[in-house]
């Protein structure tokens, strides 16, 4: 087996223009879903019963299928969808069919992430012991307050790590933003490999570049760890 | 915008279930060949041993780092031409084989994990006890340990496997024919029409297997945690609700 190392040191640099890409699309959808996640969370362990069981369909939908189906499906839905709502609704002359297909990408991770994000706040918000709401309220801050000053950030804490799991897993599914066409590190190398077939070559290099991310992205959760853990510490 | 045909949806679903044993097939050897590997990594990972232990660390970071579609292909590709080296040919071997060795390699990963932490939430008083009584090392692990540590790995253990259910689905990008590439295949005979009812008809598959494995598994996690002392955040949370 011979590798065609000139062709892998190309391939490296070529693919660091996708590296910007698969950043942005990781943490736009990440910070872009956080607040309906939150809301989400919210719904379900304040109990309101009809806003629980239609987050609890969607979430149980998202989760319940593979990523693929959902971008297969969404991407073969959405523009002519658009399309047709801009044409036949809004009667504006916009061509939908021109605009990048990373928003599409966008709007795909979003709905997946959010629902994700959604059982992670959940869990996180189930662990501050209940008791702790109903002290802030009794000492007369708002329901507001309470949560901005007593809840999340105890919520954040225990939250940390599985939000950290959802960003490398997020990072891992944004290379499937390939099949809509953008632009991104699995995308780039894909090309270059089918010029001279080097596939073996091209799929190395992008492992590579996926494990350095993800080293990444872990060090500095562990860092954002220790730093909400010394302030923990320092508090007691 | 084009017609929509709900009818079509109910059409398909018998075409696309008649690919569902594939699925299963995958899923089953995965987990077959995967849980041994992972199995093997939890240990080496638990074990004293530094060699064994650095080995697991290894593999089991830069395997969780890598998308599972780089990984298909990296196996596709490379497993061929890697054992061609050594004079074995398998290029004539069915694509199952690549999908089932490339979702081993992931799946031991995460369930290497799964393992390993039911593994350290049995308290360590019970392996000690068990040997002061007179039991083998392997006696004990396979009558007070193992027992504990199901219990405990159930959840996270079917998370793992709707995942790789779901991670499953892109088999279809070597063209394996499960229901996903079944799926393909009836768009591609309609010349690309019908798209939405296929993908709708999938994903409610997908859907309803994954609710069933979800029930499934919580029933036998009640089952088995009858009489436990401190049942799991889940149980506890469904407990409260019926006395509520």
């Amino acid at each position: 087996m011979q590798l065609n190392t000139e062709f892998m040191r190309q391939t490296l640099i070529d693919v660091l223009a996708g590296v910007p890409v698969t950043l942005k699309l990781t943490f736009v959808t990440l910070l872009l879903s956080a607040p309906p996640a939150f809301w989400i969370a919210l719904g379900k362990t304040e109990g309101g019963k009809n806003r629980g069981k239609i987050s609890g369909v969607y979430v149980s939908v998202v989760r319940g299928t593979p990523v693929v189906v959902q971008i297969l499906f969404l991407y073969s839905l959405l523009p002519t969808m658009l399309n047709y709502l801009i044409k036949n609704v809004f009667r504006l002359d916009f061509n939908i069919f021109n605009i990048d297909a990373v928003w599409y990408a966008y709007i795909i991770f979003i709905l997946n992430t959010t629902a994700v994000l959604s059982e992670v706040f959940r869990s996180a918000l189930l662990a501050v012991d209940g008791g702790q709401l109903e002290a802030a309220l009794s000492i007369g801050l708002s329901r507001r307050q309470a949560y901005m000053r007593i809840i999340i950030p105890q919520a954040l804490m225990s939250a940390l790590p599985n939000i950290c799991n959802t960003t490398v897993s997020l990072l891992k599914n944004s290379s499937l933003a390939f099949m809509m066409t953008v632009k991104d590190i699995t995308a780039i190398a894909k090309v270059k490999a089918a010029y001279g077939y080097n596939y073996i070559e091209a799929y190395l290099v992008i492992l590579l570049m996926y494990v350095i991310l993800c080293s990444v992205v872990q060090g500095i959760f562990r860092l954002l760890e220790n730093a909400v853990s010394v302030r923990r510490r320092a508090a007691v | 915008m084009r017609p929509f045909h709900p009818a079509y949806i109910i059409y398909v679903l018998p075409k696309l279930l008649s690919a569902l044993w594939v699925t299963f097939a995958m899923v089953a050897g995965t987990l077959f060949f995967g849980g041994l590997l992972g199995f093997l990594l939890a240990a080496g990972k638990v074990r004293r041993g530094r060699i064994a232990k650095t080995i697991s660390n290894i593999y089991i970071y830069t395997v969780r780092c890598v998308p599972s579609i780089v990984m298909l292909f990296i196996v596709y590709y490379g497993l061929p031409e890697l054992l061609l080296t050594f004079g074995i040919d398998i290029n004539r071997v069915g694509k199952g084989f690549f999908v089932i060795v490339t979702f081993s390699i992931l799946f031991a990963a995460n369930i290497a994990e799964v393992f390993r932490a039911a593994y350290e939430a049995v308290d360590r008083g019970q392996r000690e006890a068990a040997l002061s009584i007179g039991l083998s090392e392997w006696q004990a692990f396979r009558r007070i340990i193992l027992p504990q540590c199901v219990v405990v790995a159930i959840p996270n253990f079917t998370n793992a496997l709707i995942n790789l259910m779901k991670e499953g689905a892109l088999a279809y990008t070597i063209g394996l024919i499960d229901i996903m590439g079944k799926g393909q295949l009836l768009i591609g005979k309609n010349q690309g029409s019908y798209g939405l009812e296929i993908y709708l008809a999938l994903a409610g598959i997908y859907w309803v297997i994954t609710i069933l494995v979800e029930k499934f598994s919580a029933g036998v996690e009640i089952a088995l945690s009858k009489g436990r002392k401190a049942p799991n955040a889940k149980i506890r949370e469904r407990r409260r609700k019926k006395c509520s």
